[in-house]
């Protein structure tokens, strides 16, 4: 409501400004000639030079007799043209008023109503909305936007800036394949530059559930190669070494990461971490490198895992991380249940069926037990 | 008075004469160097169409193939530009624009040598967004083999 | 909120402009000084509207407000503020409102010189003014709207194009604009003179300053846009012959030809129908650049057929603005009264070859930018025409131009004598050929025509001050008495040596490019290569994040037979956001010559292209036009060319009899 009262306000100044000089009386009239001025000034600058010496007597005259001449026309004229007054002047002024009052605003309005946002008035500043997208809150907003964004790809798919801005977003709310697509696509039309490289394994790993498979580690190390500086890459690679059991190599890269980086990175607290981790139990859940993802986020994903396995199915080591994953979220009847859909799932598959049987083990989830 | 009037009318006539002598040479210049300094814009189809001869100078553009940007010493660089229908092989020496890269639009000016190599001394890549020159995407787009940008590309560049 | 009030203040100006352009004609007409005050409160009230609207986009900007279409795609939250504020005007639609705001300021100026602008010309050339911002708001409001909304806002922007996240950009458009736009005013003075089919000299005195002041502005943007591209593109090269410098090279030539011809008209009250004239074509030449730029029609034909809205929008106002214009000088012309007489040998005589020359030079440059899109349009071919088209018209007429010059500052007012300019100049010519002599000798086996380029140069900037010289001193008298005296003479003097000197450096630098030296190397740390003295070696290669782009950082030590001078950093650089690579090149100045390297591609084995550029005397380009705009400046300085300001009575010493100047 404010602001409608701020656009009233702001058309009312402007047609002051034109409504002010028609109500002064006619003193603007006494303005000295800037034509007679000039001239007069001319002549007296002809004086001077001749005093000075840069002009010769009878130049001077000549000049001046010029000058006066024109002088006298230009007063000449001046006089002819008497300032118009009276009945008609004022029906003028009235019509000019009238005109002011009128097409102003009507012009205004118009043009802003037909080009302007004014529906956006009433609502919350763009600043709220933005700040809305970020959290759970904005899911809604977020989602029309990426719908935008779908909308222009598919019209464009080559539109490389396009899927960059995307895949982050796609990360964000749980569409990890999508993500994956979106950064091969950035990758493709933009370049394979060392950021985008380490973004993209980052989304192939967290679409593996946490796991550095050997597309994410090729990705990686040629994000290495450009840029032996990318800490994502770098942390990735370490933590695809602890995967593969080797402990020793992945503490010295984690070392050499802290080595490096600068005091404040903001990295440093999760690798320190990560190498008391190694020195300690050499176990545990694997969390989250980079930013780490909160409870529902993990349980986000968890739960993609869970619907990709059982639409699609996947190997004995992916459902046994699903089962994992359940018991570290404190969920055992679901980590039971997973257990008894990836048997039947791998029925066919002696050496799955023996991970699984490992896994259920390990996590004391055997059907017999309670 | 009469003299006056003379006077004026002849200053205006050597005015005039001298105005006229200027722009002539001016036009002169102009039809002088029409002829011998423009440089023609050909797409490697037109090449082929047109029977360009050795040896005159003109600008090429199209897409840098894929995969076939060699590089040798002292910036030796050779690679195929080519479009819908053909491609021709292009020599160059020299430092390569930022946005020169394989399957991307570039024009390079230089000759044809009677082998069909194409000789540039000067290979320009567009320094916009969507990597591709104007000449470039014109001669892609009438040979129906691109729809990309389709916004109007900006032009902040030097305005 | 705040983004809908600026959008709403827009819309408000174009209504204030309407009234603006219509009420003062009609009280012009009616010659009712009411009706004629309107003018200027409505222009201070345009003035403050478009001031507010480009108030809100920038703090859109500065806020990071991604809710407006313009900020997402231009700017981005990681970006430094400079260029935060640089991004507004970084693109069309802010440009535009740029545009609009300058020339809505020079309204306004005009708006408040009320004392010394007779109040008929001041209302029609307000009403004229009113006319173009009505027709660029339209613009603006109808196919270029920096205000238009995204709903749901971004999350984040797509960032400015990377070669614009410079401070040379972030500079140069308001200058190259304020020159651009300050040749409405004379236009619109212009215009304003024809209806009311009156004009006499203190039209010009009026008209000259705004001239001049756009033609600095000008010739400053015009130089630091030569210099953005020189060290930005990594070419090494300054000017490019290309239609976006041509773009603002025209309305440069008309507008020296219009500055020249308005001192004629001031000073001897004669060339009045082509200065009108000039005045007409300098702000259509600028006009025109705006389309060329504006339209993308230099991008592609092709887009502009696709996207016809802009640019048949800006050729609509283009056609109703020149075509109007020129009618009405058709029209109207006849009217005006003849100018004073003068011989041909005489500065008037020079300066009308002055505007001969420049108006041709003009002219080839007019057809060598329009021919190729003339030819495309009508047969289809694409053709190029560049610097050796250029070369081969402008350099032949603008040559002897340069020649004349010193000759025509030295002519005397109304009858000249040549013989006894020439005489003056005796000891100009000779320095010069005594320097191009010395250069030819001293650079035996090296370019031919190079010398002559810069005896060309020494002649030109000698020949300037050899006015000071002539006027200040006399044979037998002590050097303190001739300071004294220089010092007396009008700063208009000052500002004129100034400006033509500038030329002079100009030619020196220009002509100093023929013993650039350059080398090409592919090099790894510990490497060396040389140009000219110098041997530079490459120390090593860091990679760098900042904020929004990566690099890869050269650095070279610079040393010249075998004494280390410095080091020097060359840089390739990848914008994240828009994935595009750029090239900062490293330069070293020494003196008024600069060491220029810049890299090629990294290499998978570590090694790098690097190109290498020796280029003595290259800063005189730049510096050449800073002194031509520090010359324009001083000669607005003077009191004499400040309109109806009674002249300083200031106790001038006594001077030889000098031709009236």
């Amino acid at each position: 409501m404010m602001i409608w009262v701020i656009l009233m306000m702001m058309t009312a100044l402007a047609v002051m400004a034109v409504l002010w000089p028609l109500s002064r009386a006619v003193a603007v009239a006494g303005q000295t000639d800037p034509n007679t001025q000039f001239y007069r000034d001319q002549i007296a600058e002809i004086d001077r030079d001749r005093e000075r010496g840069t002009l010769l007597p009878e130049e001077a005259e000549a000049a001046k007799a010029e000058a006066a001449r024109r002088l006298l026309r230009a007063s000449g004229l001046k006089e002819g043209e008497a300032f118009a007054v009276g009945e008609p002047a004022l029906r003028r002024r009235r019509a000019v008023s009238t005109l002011a009052l009128s097409v102003l605003p009507i012009v205004a309005l118009a043009i802003y109503g037909a080009y302007g946002s004014p529906h956006l008035l009433s609502e919350p500043p763009g600043a709220q909305l933005r700040q809305g997208a970020g959290n759970g809150a904005g899911n809604l907003d977020l989602g029309t936007a990426v719908a935008q964004i779908e909308a222009h790809l598919a019209k464009q798919p080559q539109d490389g800036r396009g899927w960059d801005v995307v895949a982050p977003v796609y990360l964000r709310m749980g569409r990890t394949e999508d993500a994956v697509k979106a950064y091969e696509s950035a990758l493709r039309y933009l370049g394979r530059d060392a950021t985008r490289l380490a973004n993209y394994g980052e989304a192939l790993v967290i679409s593996r559930d946490g796991m550095v498979t050997a597309e994410a580690q090729a990705a990686f190390q040629e994000a290495l190669a450009i840029d032996n500086s990318s800490a994502k890459a770098r942390l990735y690679l370490a933590r695809a070494a602890e995967q593969d059991g080797q402990m020793a190599k992945a503490k010295a890269e984690y070392q050499a990461i802290l080595s490096a980086s600068p005091p404040d990175a903001p990295w440093r607290s999760f690798v320190q971490d990560q190498i008391a981790r190694i020195d300690g139990n050499q176990g545990g859940p694997i969390q989250e490198v980079g930013e780490r993802p909160d409870a529902n986020a993990i349980a986000g994903m968890v739960q993609g895992l869970a619907n990709r396995l059982d639409a699609q199915g996947g190997s004995p080591d992916e459902w046994a991380r699903l089962m994992r994953s359940y018991v570290v979220l404190g969920q055992r009847d679901k980590a039971v249940a997973a257990t008894k859909r990836a048997r039947e799932a791998l029925a066919q598959d002696a050496a799955g069926l023996r991970t699984i049987d490992a896994m259920a083990q390990d996590l004391k989830l055997t059907e017999s037990s309670p | 008075m009469t003299r006056k009037i003379r006077t004026r009318k002849t200053r205006r006539l050597t005015l005039i004469a001298v105005a006229g002598c200027v722009l002539a040479v001016a036009l002169g210049l102009v039809l002088y160097a029409m002829n011998d300094t423009i440089v023609f814009f050909n797409s490697p189809a037109d090449v082929q169409a047109k029977n360009v001869a050795p040896g005159t100078r003109f600008r090429l553009g199209g897409l840098v193939k894929e995969g076939s940007v060699r590089r040798g010493d002292k910036q030796h660089v050779e690679f195929e530009v080519m479009d819908a229908q053909s491609s021709i092989h292009v020599q160059y020496q020299g430092l390569l624009p930022d946005l020169f890269r394989e399957g991307q639009g570039i024009v390079a000016e230089g000759r044809l040598e009677a082998s069909g190599l194409f000789r540039a001394d000067t290979v320009l890549a567009k320094h916009d967004e969507n990597y591709m020159p104007r000449e470039v995407a014109d001669a892609l787009k009438r040979q129906g083999h691109w729809q990309g940008e389709t916004h109007p590309p900006q032009q902040a560049q030097q305005n | 909120m705040l983004v809908e009030a600026g959008h709403f203040a827009l819309a408000l100006a174009l209504g204030l402009s309407l009234i603006q352009f219509v009420v003062p004609l009609w009280g012009a007409r009616a010659n009712d000084p009411v009706l004629m005050s309107v003018a200027p409160t409505t222009a201070l009230a345009v003035l403050a509207c478009v001031g507010f609207a480009f108030l809100t986009l920038t703090y859109a900007y500065i806020s990071s407000d991604f809710s407006v279409l313009n900020v997402v795609e231009n700017s981005h939250s990681a970006k430094p503020l400079i260029y935060k504020i640089s991004g507004v005007w970084g693109n069309h639609e802010g440009s535009m409102l740029l545009w609009v705001l300058i020339l809505c300021l020079f309204g306004g100026v005009v708006a408040l010189a009320k004392n010394t602008v007779p109040m008929r010309l001041q209302a029609n050339t307000l009403a004229v003014q009113a006319a173009i911002t009505v027709a660029f708001l339209l613009f603006i409001l109808m196919t270029s709207n920096p205000f238009r909304r995204l709903v749901p806002a971004a999350a984040e922007g797509q960032d400015l194009n990377p070669l614009l996240q410079d401070p040379g950009l972030a500079i140069h458009p308001p200058l190259l604009y304020v020159g651009y736009v300050g040749f409405s005013i004379s236009f619109a003075f212009a215009c304003a003179a024809l209806i009311d089919g009156r004009i006499d000299a203190v039209w010009a005195r009026i008209v000259r300053p705004w001239t001049l002041a756009a033609w600095c502005f000008l010739t400053l943007g015009i130089a630091m846009g030569s210099y953005w591209a020189y060290y930005e593109l990594g070419w090494g090269g300054w000017w490019f012959w290309d239609p976006v410098e041509n773009a603002s090279l025209m309305p440069w030539l008309a507008g020296t030809a219009l500055v020249h011809s308005t001192v004629v008209m001031e000073k001897r009250d004669a060339l009045k129908v082509w200065t009108i004239l000039l005045a007409i074509l300098t702000f259509s030449l600028s006009l025109l650049g705006t389309f060329l730029v504006r339209s993308g029609v230099l991008t592609s034909v092709h887009s502009f057929a696709v996207d016809p809205e802009r640019g048949t929008f800006i050729l609509g106002i283009l056609v109703i603005f020149i075509g109007g214009s020129l009618a009405l000088f058709a029209w109207r012309a006849p009217l005006l009264q003849q100018g004073g007489l003068f011989a041909p040998i005489s500065r008037e005589g020079a300066l009308v070859v002055n505007n001969l020359f420049l108006a041709s030079a003009c002219a080839t440059v007019f057809i060598g930018t329009l021919y190729p899109l003339a030819l495309e349009v009508l047969t289809g071919d694409k053709i190029s025409v560049g610097a050796p088209f250029f070369n081969a018209t402008f350099l032949p007429l603008i040559v002897p131009l340069l020649l004349l010059l010193p000759l025509g500052q030295t002519l005397a007012w109304k009858r000249g004598n040549l013989l006894g300019t020439v005489q003056r100049l005796y000891a100009v010519f000779g320095a010069s050929i005594l320097v191009v002599l010395a250069v030819l000798a001293f650079t035996y086996g090296g370019p031919v025509l190079a010398p002559f380029g810069i005896g060309l140069g020494v002649y030109l900037v000698l020949g300037s001050f050899n006015e000071i010289v002539t006027r200040s001193w006399t044979r037998g008298k002590p050097l303190s008495v001739a300071w004294i005296k220089a010092r007396g003479l009008p700063r208009s003097t000052w500002g004129t040596v100034f400006a033509h000197a500038g030329v002079g450096l100009v030619v020196l630098g220009i002509s100093a490019t023929a013993w650039d030296v350059e080398s090409l190397g592919t090099m790894k740390p510990g490497d060396r290569i040389g140009a000219g003295p110098y041997q530079l070696r490459l120390e090593r290669i860091v990679p760098r994040q900042e904020a929004n782009y990566r690099e890869d950082a050269a650095l070279f030590r610079v040393d010249r037979n075998g004494r280390e001078l410095g080091t020097v950093e060359s840089m390739k650089r990848l914008y994240v956001t828009r994935g595009m690579p750029t090239t900062e090149a490293g330069i070293l100045t020494f003196g008024l010559s600069q060491v220029y390297v810049s890299l090629g591609e990294m290499q998978p084995n570590g090694s790098v292209g690097v190109r290498l550029y020796y280029k003595p005397l290259v800063l005189l380009i730049w510096l050449g036009a800073v002194v031509m705009a520090f010359g324009g400046a001083l000669s607005l300085t003077d009191r004499r060319l400040r309109i109806a300001a009674p002249a300083r009575n200031r106790a001038a010493p006594p001077i030889a009899p000098v031709p009236a100047e």
